[in-house]
């Protein structure tokens, strides 16, 4: 188990460099010259210049690259300016260490994803079961077309109408901001609301009905009727004999999911204003702010390997049948 | 004349092994496995799950390569045959399969599945195809006037029969039976095992007959091999196999069968 | 027959279609006595398996039935689900064709047995291991002590079937219901489970229902055969008499359908 586990690390750090080295070579070499972008518009070429020497410009690509790296690991240095590991560069827009700009943006990115996964799974799992308990009723029906409905609506849309609805038409929402929830739990609460349901409803509706075709197979399954043959109780039956065969698939895509939206929910928090590792992964993307897009990107990347990893580590723990057989 | 000779086939799957975390390994599925089939006979292959026969009909289909070993069909190595060589082969060798369902296209009608390896080989029947289907289907004991039914629209051992008719179509020296009655009813069992007979009679063809039931191959086989763990233990006549079994483990295997009490059994012959 | 476990009078049952409802078993009727097999041998669609899982209560949805179906007198028949689950596992129990389908994946056959028989017995979860254990030692499979925390997969298929029978005897029930517990196994396998069941039935004298589309099986295993064919009973008598001296005629084609294996049957 420890030889595996040490194995898919190894895995994790290969592909990490794989992920560095393709978008080093994608932002730094095909985009504009950033030494031009940094030197704005009173430019000279001599500023031109000093400013290649001092971000390493003119050396040979191999051993940007490897700078870059050991950056993040040992630090580096600009010029006279010491950039402390981990070192991601300077934002080219703000002169701002990228590596604070994230720390300073992950908490508002991780608690609107925290907080739209436990939505989304409680409405999901728990609609989904109903409607499959419920087959072929008016509530499975309708719930299942809400369901198809909800997935196909594109989240800026819901964003924009729930928005002009709650907090310019109504006015029982405040606008969004990253208050932080020691200050102020309910405000806390209240404007981290809507992103959450926002970001939730697609998720929710997608679980709902993948939960319902999972309950039902599972109710289909000779071992359910042997749990019935067993006069099992309808808790224990439904616990150990439909939930748990049902819902541990479930995992695995939660998994991703989550470990996707980590990454940053672009979209949702560019429109609510919350400044979290998606908006400004936009607002760089906009600028072409290369070392903060080349961190975004990067960040992204951790957090989908790093999930890739704990989802098979979990299920090999959920499905014995996956599992080692111990010698 | 010997019309196919499989001489010391092996085949080796490489398996995962059990769990996600397991070290790959090898496993032998067939093991140094040699028999022949005469033209015009019925070999039967008989062993119990796991003892490599249908891995072995495979091979001798051409449908799997061996890791060792050849596989020679009217004198031609055909082991490694590629190209017009396998094409000629699989004209002359056709399998049926156990599940007829699976093994026929739901969405294409009887027509177009009885004459679809006359297409891939690119014949034209004489007669044209409607005639040449309907002749087919009355030979196997089906209806002629369902040639344009779909195979859901057939009964289990109706849906064999469309197999078997399939497999006839090519005029074939071999057809390879992969369990092919196993899925069905005594009672069809008994009418689809008599087809395969008649048919035999009729066209002099030879039979590789794979099976786990040996009373259904004591009926059809000539000859039988009895397969274990991936080996040959025994091949014999049919009545040197069933009335004096040499192999241990092939009187293991004819001791378990379940018999019909033999005096209700006698009776009841004698009271008709 | 003085001493009758287990009555069956009667039987209809009625499932739902597209086109309407069907009689899927009609009115059959058929006894076990106490530490009798009785055997119901038809071929695929002719109601067997219906007729089992109407005992229990376990069709599908929508399913009616009428007659009556009696344990030691009880009427089984047109019981609420919660009262009949008394019943399952403790006084009835069912033994299915697939083992490994059968069992959940997810839990050791230890707490697949334990989970029966805390539930009809009681008792603490290390004492329901200790039945467990015990249960599986019964069914002669090995290393009870260590196989009862194994998984199903972890076991071959004979050994599978073994936990099923293991688990169905452990409340001992009155009355065991056999669902082609030995289709899915090869011939081998086949007969050391049906000298296990045989033995077991001699030690608990339990009356056994044993389902089957296999004849030389009901013939090595029933004291009593039913024959039925499309829901249809069509015959029904002691072994001895089904199988020399049929009276139906779909009795006897199946008997003459059957290949046999000894020399004197060959022409």
């Amino acid at each position: 188990m420890t030889r595996y586990v040490l194995g898919r690390l190894g895995g994790v750090v290969l592909i990490l460099l794989a992920v560095c080295l393709f978008t080093y070579l994608i932002f730094f070499k095909l985009s504009p010259d950033p030494a031009v972008m940094i030197c704005g518009k009173t430019c000279t070429p001599e500023r031109i210049d000093s400013i290649r020497t001092v971000l390493g410009l003119n050396q040979p690509l191999l051993t940007q690259f490897w700078e870059f790296l050991s950056g993040i690991f040992a630090g580096r240095d600009y010029g006279s300016v010491h950039c402390s590991a981990p070192c991601l560069g300077y934002s080219f827009q703000t002169n701002e260490s990228v590596w604070s700009m994230i720390t300073a943006r992950l908490p508002v990115s991780i608690t609107v994803a925290v907080g739209a996964a436990v939505l989304w799974l409680l409405v999901g799992v728990i609609g989904g079961l109903v409607s499959a308990v419920k087959q072929g009723t008016w509530w499975d029906r309708s719930a299942m077309g809400l369901a198809l409905g909800g997935v196909s609506v594109p989240n800026y849309v819901l964003a924009l109408v729930l928005q002009y609805v709650l907090v310019v038409k109504l006015q029982v929402l405040p606008f969004p901001s990253a208050v932080s929830f020691v200050d102020n739990p309910a405000v806390w609460f209240e404007s981290y609301l809507m992103p959450w349901v926002v970001l939730a409803v697609g998720y929710a509706c997608l679980y709902a009905r993948l939960t319902r075709s999972n309950v039902i197979d599972t109710l289909a399954e000779n071992y359910y009727r042997t749990a019935r043959a067993k006069g099992l109780s309808g808790a224990l039956i439904m616990r150990r004999h439909a939930l748990r065969p049902a819902l541990t698939p479930i995992t695995t895509i939660f998994g991703m999911d989550f470990a996707g939206l980590l990454g940053g929910a672009l979209i949702t928090e560019t429109v609510f204003g919350l400044n979290g590792i998606g908006k400004m992964a936009a607002d760089s993307i906009a600028k072409n702010d290369q070392p903060v897009i080349m961190a975004v990107t990067l960040l992204a990347a951790f957090f989908v390997v790093i999930g890739n990893v704990v989802v098979d580590l979990l299920y090999t723990a959920l499905d014995p049948r996956v599992r080692v057989v111990s010698a | 004349m010997t019309l196919l000779k499989v001489q010391g086939v092996t085949k080796e799957f490489v398996t995962r092994g059990d769990g996600a975390m397991a070290r790959k390994s090898t496993f032998t599925a067939v093991d140094d496995v040699s028999f022949e089939v005469e033209l015009g006979e019925t070999l039967a292959i008989v062993g119990e799950s796991g003892s490599g026969k249908s891995t072995t009909a495979r091979i001798a289909a051409r449908l799997l390569e061996p890791t060792k070993g050849s596989v020679v069909f009217d004198g031609q190595d055909v082991t490694r045959a590629s190209g017009k060589e396998l094409a000629t082969f699989r004209n002359n060798v056709q399998v049926v399969f156990q599940d007829p369902f699976s093994s026929l296209n739901p969405r294409y009608t009887v027509e177009r599945i009885i004459t679809a390896p006359l297409t891939y080989q690119g014949i034209a029947p004489a007669n044209g195809r409607r005639a040449f289907t309907q002749e087919l289907m009355e030979r196997v004991g089906l209806n002629p006037d369902h040639c344009r039914r779909y195979p859901a629209q057939f009964s289990g051992g109706q849906a064999q029969r469309i197999g078997i008719a399939r497999a006839l179509a090519v005029n074939p020296k071999l057809v390879i039976c992969d369990e092919a009655v196993s899925a069905l009813d005594v009672s069809i069992q008994a009418q689809v095992l008599e087809l395969l007979m008649r048919l035999q009679r009729e066209s002099g063809f030879s039979y590789v007959f794979i099976a786990h039931d040996l009373a259904v191959v004591r009926q059809i086989a000539q000859r039988v091999a009895v397969m274990n763990r991936g080996r040959i233990v025994e091949v014999g006549t049919r009545d040197q196999v069933f009335g004096d079994p040499q192999d241990s483990y092939t009187k293991t295997l004819l001791a378990a069968v379940p018999r019909i009490n033999p005096e209700w059994d006698a009776k009841r012959r004698q009271a008709r | 027959m003085s001493d009758e476990l287990f009555v069956v009078d009667n039987l209809t049952v009625t499932l739902p279609t597209s086109r309407g409802p069907v009689d899927v078993v009609k009115n059959v009727s058929f006894t076990v006595g106490r530490d009798e097999t009785v055997g119901i041998v038809g071929e695929s669609g002719s109601g067997k398996s219906m007729t089992a899982l109407a005992v229990l209560g376990l069709l599908p949805r929508g399913a009616r039935t009428s007659g009556s179906v009696r344990l030691d007198g009880a009427e089984l028949l047109g019981r609420s689900d919660r009262d009949l689950r008394s019943v399952r596992g403790n006084a009835i129990s069912m033994v299915f064709q697939d083992p490994l389908s059968s069992l959940n994946p997810y839990y050791t056959v230890g707490l697949q047995i334990a989970e029966m028989y805390r539930t009809h017995r009681g008792g603490s979860r290390s004492a329901a291991r200790k039945v467990a254990i015990e249960a599986l030692e019964r069914v002669h499979i090995p290393d009870a002590a260590r196989r009862v925390d194994h998984y199903p997969h972890q076991f071959s298929g004979g050994m599978r079937q073994r936990v099923m029978i293991a688990m169905a005897l452990c409340c001992s029930p009155s009355l065991l219901i056999a669902d082609e517990p030995t289709t899915a196994l090869d011939v081998t396998v086949q007969a050391q489970i049906l000298e296990l069941l045989a033995e077991l039935q001699s030690t608990t004298g339990t009356g056994m229902m044993f389902i089957t589309h296999d004849l030389a099986v009901i013939s090595s295993i029933a004291q009593r055969v039913l024959v039925m064919q499309s829901g249809d009973p069509v015959e029904y008598g002691t072994a001895e008499q089904v199988f020399s001296d049929p009276r139906h005629e779909y009795t006897r084609m199946l008997l003459d359908a059957v290949s046999r294996i000894d020399d004197e049957v060959l022409s």
